[in-house]
């Protein structure tokens, strides 16, 4: 599946999510605890690895609790892999200082911050990954409203989601077209490429004026109004809880050493 | 180009949020100020049209492999510096949020990074005072590759740049700063040379069949072009940067052990062998927040077994239930 595919199934996966019925978090909550999640297994320093290991605990048990199988978030949060592992590969090579003895083996430091870093990564990508299949596209873009982000920025971002997969199937019949003409010369030079590209941004235009005309006739004034069904965006008791119960475990797992607690540190 | 969560720290990524998100607002102001009616839904269709055109590959002339546009300095040129500055932010929201491109937490790097070095820096200092669409006569085609060339590769060499030093600054990597500096450079080189010949392309394109699209700027009628709003917005978010990083990167003593270091000549005191003080120490070593802690193999393997275990444990609970997430729609073409 090329990159112009992959884009479009995976709109389709999102938007597929609005039927899904209520979300079991409000958006301002998902939002919080998200924020605060990143906050908090980032600012582990980088060599705790121990410390840092617990976080994975949030994307475990939200997933379920959001209604996501946590193995699907895991392994679609893999395709990040290789961008983190570029960032974290050059630490064992250059930090080589000693961190801990396995037996006869010595594991430098730097092997133990590029793990670290790929965990980092791993984790911020599949907190992102369960928000917004929690909650929605649009539901995320409710809660940015809601905690006082500008109308202004809040419209264009439902602007540039809601005519993506229209451009994007736009450019995939493009794709095709020029495909069953080129006798399979898949490569498409950078002439061509501007041109097509080109001719796609007077489209752009030209469907940009007809909706300009639409939205004014519609009364547009500047903002995009969330229509609020079944009240699936009000804070509820069960976001107090849940934004609570993440908080304290944020703020336990930041601040104490579980596995010295636990005793594991005496294991081995 | 997009940095991830994993590379920075908390104080480096809240500070390029607060730079970015300052940024962004006078952005706002300025599109609010504009002249041209049809500015908003033009910029929320051009950034699902610039999603679009970063989806489909082009060959790069004479190396044999493939690459796809940022779009930076031609959203800018196509829409204005600070429209097209907007609407690239937003391409990079939405890719962070559903295409998990870049991290949360580093959205505000990505935006400076990509977003401001090229439509903010690039642009208004390089593309638009050398090319100068709107006047009588159109530039030919070798002078837009060349300015485009030129403007990309100036834009995405300060972004690199920019990534270098919020990386280093993070502490994360080990890499020396020299050599972080010369591999993102060398790569990103080659990258905006690729860059500008697309942006290029596109634009001799639109010049040929629309020229009145170039010319475009958000800017008021009337008002005299400068650059002291960004400027000042850099010189804003420079101020915000730094007091983040000498928040971070202190290692002097604090007033504390400095005058402990003059007096006994050590930044910490010997333990008492008091018996109160000894009770005290093994009553803080038992609850102490964050305590000095060493990593140790077997800290590590037990909290991996627990999570391995919860994960068993969650997985069992929930079954092989599919959820929405996973279900994907029957697409209406084939």
């Amino acid at each position: 599946m090329g990159r112009l595919e992959h884009a479009i199934t995976r709109l389709q996966q999102i938007q597929s999510l609005r039927d899904s019925g209520a979300p079991a978090v409000s958006p301002v909550c998902g939002i919080i605890v998200t924020v605060a999640y990143l906050v908090a297994m980032l600012s582990v320093p980088v060599d705790r690895l121990g410390m840092l290991l617990w976080f994975a605990v949030y994307p475990i048990l939200a997933a379920p609790y959001l209604g996501q199988l946590f193995t699907a978030v895991f392994l679609r949060s893999l395709y990040t892999l290789p961008f983190i592992v570029f960032i974290g590969v050059f630490n064992p090579v250059f930090d080589t200082a000693p961190a801990l003895t396995v037996g006869d083996f010595t594991v430098s430091r730097g092997w133990i911050t590029f793990i670290s870093i790929v965990l980092r990564g791993l984790m911020s990508v599949q907190a992102i990954m369960i928000l917004v299949a929690a909650i929605g596209f649009e539901g995320v873009c409710r809660g940015m409203r809601s905690v006082g982000i500008p109308a202004w920025l809040v419209t264009q971002l439902l602007m540039v989601y809601r005519y993506m997969t229209v451009l994007l199937e736009e450019c995939l019949d493009m794709k095709r077209a020029r495909l069953s003409r080129c006798y399979g010369r898949t490569h498409m030079s950078l002439s061509i490429w501007g041109r097509m590209t080109g001719q796609l941004f007077l489209r752009t235009v030209a469907r940009s004026e007809r909706i300009s005309r639409a939205m004014l006739a519609r009364g547009f004034n500047g903002s995009v109004p969330f229509i609020d069904f079944g009240g699936r965006g009000r804070w509820r008791m069960s976001d107090t809880v849940f934004a609570s119960v993440c908080g304290i475990v944020f703020l336990f797992l930041r601040f104490f050493n579980l596995s010295g607690l636990l005793g594991f540190d005496r294991l081995l | 180009m997009h940095m991830s969560d994993a590379m920075l720290s908390p104080a480096v990524a809240i500070a390029a949020d607060i730079a970015a998100g300052a940024l962004l607002v006078i952005a706002g102001s300025k599109i609010k100020n504009s002249t041209r009616d049809n500015l908003v839904p033009l910029m929320g269709v051009t950034g699902a049209f610039i999603f679009a055109a970063q989806m489909v590959n082009f060959a790069i002339p004479g190396t044999g492999s493939s690459g796809h546009i940022v779009g930076g300095v031609l959203l800018a040129a196509l829409l204005g510096p600070w429209a097209g500055f907007l609407t690239l932010a937003s391409v990079l929201i939405i890719q962070c949020l559903i295409f998990a491109d870049g991290g949360l937490m580093a959205l505000g790097c990505n935006i400076l990074n990509m977003g401001a070095m090229t439509a903010l820096v690039a642009y208004p200092l390089l593309f638009r005072p050398l090319l100068g669409f709107g006047g009588s006569r159109r530039p030919s085609d070798l002078k837009i590759f060349a300015v485009s060339v030129l403007a990309c590769v100036v834009g995405l060499e300060l972004g690199a740049l920019m990534v270098s030093f919020e990386t280093v600054a993070s502490g994360v990597t080990s890499i020396p700063s020299g050599k972080f500096l010369l591999l993102m450079s060398s790569i990103h080189l080659a990258i905006g040379v690729g860059e500008g010949l697309a942006t290029g392309a596109v634009i001799v394109f639109v010049s040929r069949t629309r020229p009145s699209l170039l010319s475009g700027d958000d800017i008021p009628a009337g008002k005299k072009r400068g650059i002291k709003a960004p400027v000042i917005a850099f010189a804003v978010a420079a101020a915000v940067v730094a007091g983040g990083l000498s928040f971070l990167a202190s290692s002097d003593p604090d007033g504390l052990e400095w005058s402990i270091e003059k007096v006994s000549g050590s930044a910490e005191l010997p333990d008492s062998p008091a018996p109160l003080a000894s009770g005290s120490r093994a009553v803080q070593s038992a609850t102490s927040i964050m305590p000095d802690y060493e990593n140790t193999f077997s800290g590590i393997v037990g909290a991996t077994m627990v999570l391995i275990l919860v994960w068993s444990v969650s997985s069992v609970l929930t079954g092989k239930r599919r959820t929405a997430a996973l279900r994907v729609p029957k697409r209406d073409k084939p």
